[in-house]
């Protein structure tokens, strides 16, 4: 009696644990065969599958040890369980609160912007269209920089919060989420290739079921894109270009593996710190700079000025390089929201190829001869 | 005497030391440039190179400049606070003249958020950035002064001078609270201080402050050695305390103000050097004091300017980590050593 | 005849000046201080002879020697007999040949001259007060105030100051006033006194204070007496 009562015991414990390890294997058989929709960014993936799709950021901060997944959740869809202890979000989302000025333009682009319901510091935002939501109140502050404001977010109970974290603590974040809330972090600011900025619109596209036309949006990008770069290879001479400007008496320059450098790259331009290794600044002593880079041709980023004269006020020094003296400075800094929010900041991730025009323009301009700068403008 | 050919022996190598560490501190940077192409081009002739022409006497002679006016300046206002308050732990500082240049130039750069958008830009400029630390120097010294009148007492005005700190700090860093990275570090660059980056009118203007200061300083040599005796002393012997006392903190105000207008504040100079003076030449007396502190400022300063540069490396530090590291410990071995004289 | 009188009080009052108002310590207060006299100057404790003291160097131009601590500092003996000589230095303090003359004989007439070159701190305290009054010598007004100088000093080196002030007022035609408790010896070697009570401040020669019988009331204990022929106090 007692041990065929134990045997039935036994049998059935391994009955349910191979069941349990049968959905775990199928799970994984599912993830591994559902591929990666994303081709250029490096810092997120995106697997669908029947009625949820599965967001991975991989890289929400230099050097993240670990990588953060998030379940969108179409309705009625199951979601099996091996996936439930991530964060499950039910989309289409209807509202939503941003951080970054970068995701704005993703927002738009879908036709979504109505969804915005907050934004910290609002006077940033440059974007028209947004504004004017700003302006008749639709879009709430909700805090300043990473400090948001907690309680008015728990007050407005926004579908989803899109956030970013510059490092392994985030406390606003995880109270947000113990709240309740839905918390995502979105990592495109550490993305450095140009294509890959810009293939963050897909992880926006996922969050209203907007796929496919995030997806049509990007390849047209990406179509631009290539063929500038192509028209760039054409050019005959290759420029030599300064960046950054200084403060006190260090010099921050972008280093060769940064967003800015590749960009400089891809116009066929030849970076005078383009062999240095990172993706971040570098700081230099004036005289070092002034060695290096005082005959270069152009110079592209000065910083926040919107005069020749003004640059020279600043620091006398900056009328040493030839690239001053001949008027060859190019700022993105100048063109500005109502507010003063700087639109390269907010637009150029989304428009690498306008970007990629713009430069090309600068640098060659006999290949573009009808376009017109957009977010450079020559300094005089 | 033996003491005073000790004197001009001393003067006579500490003149061509100054002379020696200016030519030096022009020699060393970032960019190593040949010393004959530096004399060369110092003594009026061309460089070699446009780029080492232009380094040499449009960014580094200024920064050697502003070296030798600042060590003068901070050391000499150092003298004088130190004498009037009779405290070895006074600097130019302890009138508050610090505290109201961070609170005047945080308000511009960290406050810039507060203000609209065009009056900032203006007031982020080099000039604009000068204006507030006068402007914060001046105001918080009112303060004090105004305090420490009623209290009548001299001493008061350390202790005024000193919560007038504490409250402009927390001003500080309240408005710190509300910044951008971008606005801090800039903040943080300027109480860095920094000794580069001057335009010619700058040091005009730096020069011309520092001359009044310094020749006011001249007239305070005679009232600063009847202080030797103390303030009862003093007064029977003719001084007109509230007179001098007034010349002297109007002198320390100038200098110190004006150098940490232009070159934010810097640190433990004005503390150390008149102690150097003092251990090096063995005497209170301030006509001695006077020149040796000039000479030993100068020589100190341009010493930790060559520093910072970190001559051949890519980095530069900022000028008040020298500074302090060389000032630090001698403030230690005072304290250690006042100890024993107490003891 | 040669006017000898170097500072005349007459009818004045003394006290400190308040927000409040003013604070009356005593008023009628008759004094003449002439050449070549040592005059001391006695009362009770918190009677009012420091502000007194002070007061009268508010008048004119007069050296002090006071009991304070100096501050610390490298001062030598001569450079702090120098300082003396502040008021008739230029501008910045340098000395003349008159005033290094002035210096060197107020340290003879102190007989400290084999200190000069001390360092102020490195010599005994007899000795730092003999420096303190060649001082006020070498500041060479006509009169000198010292502030309770003979206060912390044993009876040895009372008399020796006594006899070395009084030696100073006939080499030197000066007028020393000075502050004491050690009334015997004031009576003994002092040319005339000040006696400050509640009530008054009268200037007389000893003798006629002591045929007057002022001092058998200076004190209100019925312990105390004064001898007059002896010229001292008892305790009985």
């Amino acid at each position: 009696m007692k041990s065929a009562s134990l045997k039935t015991i036994l049998f059935l414990c391994i009955l349910f644990a191979f069941g349990c390890k049968q959905k775990k294997e199928v799970s994984n058989a599912d993830i591994a065969s559902s591929k990666n929709e994303i081709q250029y960014a490096k810092g997120f993936e995106i697997h669908k599958y029947n009625g949820y799709s599965v967001v991975k950021i991989t890289n929400p901060w230099p050097e993240a040890k670990e990588s953060f997944s998030y379940v969108l959740k179409q309705k009625n869809a199951i979601i099996p369980d091996s996936l439930k202890h991530f964060t499950i979000i039910p989309i289409p989302v209807k509202t939503i609160v941003v951080t970054s000025t970068t995701h704005i333009p993703a927002l738009e682009m879908l036709g979504v912007e109505n969804t915005l319901v907050g934004f910290p510091d609002t006077d940033f935002i440059s974007s028209e269209k947004t504004r004017k939501r700003i302006d008749a109140g639709k879009v709430r502050e909700v805090g300043k920089n990473e400090n948001l404001n907690t309680e008015v977010l728990i007050d407005m109970q926004p579908d989803v919060i899109v956030g970013f974290g510059l490092n392994n603590s985030n406390p606003t974040l995880d109270l947000l989420q113990k709240s309740g809330l839905k918390v995502m972090l979105n990592g495109d600011w550490t993305e450095q290739s140009p294509l890959g900025k810009a293939e963050w619109i897909k992880f926006f596209g996922a969050l209203y079921g907007l796929d496919s036309k995030a997806d049509s949006i990007f390849s047209g990008i990406e179509k631009e894109y290539n063929a500038t770069l192509a028209l760039a290879k054409k050019a005959t001479k290759k420029p030599t270009v300064l960046a950054g400007a200084m403060f006190q008496d260090q010099w921050y320059v972008p280093q060769g593996e940064s967003w800015a450098a590749l960009f400089l790259k891809d116009a066929h331009a030849d970076y005078l710190w383009a062999d240095t290794k990172g993706t971040g600044g570098l700081s230099l002593p004036f005289e070092v700079v002034l060695e290096k880079a005082q005959r270069a041709e152009f110079w592209i980023a000065p910083g926040d000025f919107s005069s020749l004269k003004q640059m020279s006020d600043s620091n006398p020094h900056y009328a040493q390089f030839d690239s001053f003296k001949n008027k060859k400075v190019y700022s993105y800094a100048i063109n500005k929201g109502a507010k003063g929010g700087i639109i390269y900041f907010e637009l150029s991730p989304s428009r690498p190829d306008w970007v990629l025009k713009d430069l090309i323009k600068i640098f060659h301009p006999e290949l573009l001869p009808n376009h017109k700068l957009f977010f450079f403008q020559k300094l005089e | 005497m033996n003491q005073t050919k000790r004197n001009t022996v001393l003067f006579l190598i500490l003149t061509i030391v100054v002379l020696c560490l200016f030519v030096i501190n022009i020699s060393l940077g970032s960019v190593s440039i040949p010393l004959k192409e530096v004399i060369h081009s110092l003594i009026g002739g061309t460089s070699s190179k446009e780029t080492w022409q232009y380094i040499i006497i449009d960014y580094r002679l200024p920064k050697a400049i502003t070296a030798v006016l600042v060590g003068m300046g901070l050391s000499i206002s150092g003298l004088l606070m130190q004498t009037l308050f009779r405290n070895p732990l006074a600097g130019p500082y302890v009138l508050g003249l610090s505290s109201g240049a961070s609170l005047g130039v945080a308000m511009v750069i960290l406050g810039a958020a507060f203000l609209p958008a065009s009056v900032a830009s203006l007031l982020l400029s080099s000039y604009g950035i000068v204006l507030a630390s006068s402007l914060g120097s001046f105001l918080v010294l009112m303060a004090v002064l105004v305090v420490s009148y009623r209290l009548r007492d001299t001493m008061a005005i350390l202790i005024v001078g000193l919560m007038f700190g504490s409250l402009t700090s927390a001003i500080v860093g309240t408005l710190s609270y509300f910044s951008t990275a971008e606005q801090l570090q800039k903040f943080t660059f300027w109480s860095l201080g920094n000794l580069g980056n001057l335009s010619w009118t700058s040091i005009l203007v730096l020069f011309t402050c520092v001359l009044i200061g310094l020749l006011l300083s001249l007239f305070s040599i005679k009232p600063l050695n009847a202080l030797l005796l103390g303030e009862n002393y003093a007064r029977s012997l003719g001084l007109n305390y509230k007179k001098a006392r007034l010349i002297i903190i109007f002198s320390t105000s100038i200098l110190a103000g004006s150098i940490t207008a232009f070159a934010g504040p810097i640190a433990f100079i004005g503390l150390a050097v008149p102690h150097i003076a003092k251990l090096v030449f063995q005497t209170s007396n301030h006509v001695v004091l006077f020149w040796s502190t000039l000479l030993f400022g100068a020589s100190i300063m341009l010493i930790c300017d060559s520093i910072s540069q970190v001559p051949g490396g890519d980095i530069t530090l900022p000028i008040n980590a020298v500074t302090s590291i060389f000032g630090a410990p001698i403030v230690i071995w005072l304290l250690i050593r006042k100890r024993k004289m107490i003891g | 005849m040669e006017n000898k009188t170097i500072l005349k009080a007459s009818d004045i009052s003394i006290g400190y000046s308040h927000k409040k108002g003013n604070t009356i310590i005593s008023s009628n207060i008759n004094l003449t201080l002439e050449k070549g006299q040592l005059i001391s100057l006695i009362g009770a404790n918190g009677i009012g002879k420091s502000t007194l003291l002070k007061t009268l160097t508010g008048i004119q131009k007069i050296s002090v020697v006071l009991t304070e601590k100096l501050p610390p500092s490298n001062l030598t003996v001569f450079e702090l007999i120098a300082l003396g000589r502040q008021p008739y230095t230029n501008w910045i303090g340098k000395l003349s040949e008159l005033d290094v003359a002035k210096v060197n004989e107020a340290m003879e007439l102190t007989k400290i001259s084999h200190l000069a070159a001390k360092k102020y701190y490195e010599i005994s305290d007899g000795q730092l007060q003999k420096v303190l009054i060649a001082r006020a010598l070498a500041q060479d007004t006509p009169l000198i105030i010292l502030d309770e100088p003979t206060t912390h000093l044993d009876l040895l080196h009372k008399v020796a100051l006594f006899k070395l002030l009084k030696r100073l007022t006939q080499e030197t035609e000066k007028c020393i006033l000075f502050s004491t408790h050690d009334i015997d010896i004031a009576i003994q070697l002092s040319d005339e006194m000040i006696i400050m009570t509640p009530e008054t401040v009268v200037q007389d020669e000893p003798c006629n204070f002591i045929s007057k019988g002022s001092f058998n009331t200076l004190f209100k204990d019925e312990h105390i007496v004064f001898d007059a022929e002896k010229g001292r106090f008892f305790f009985i």
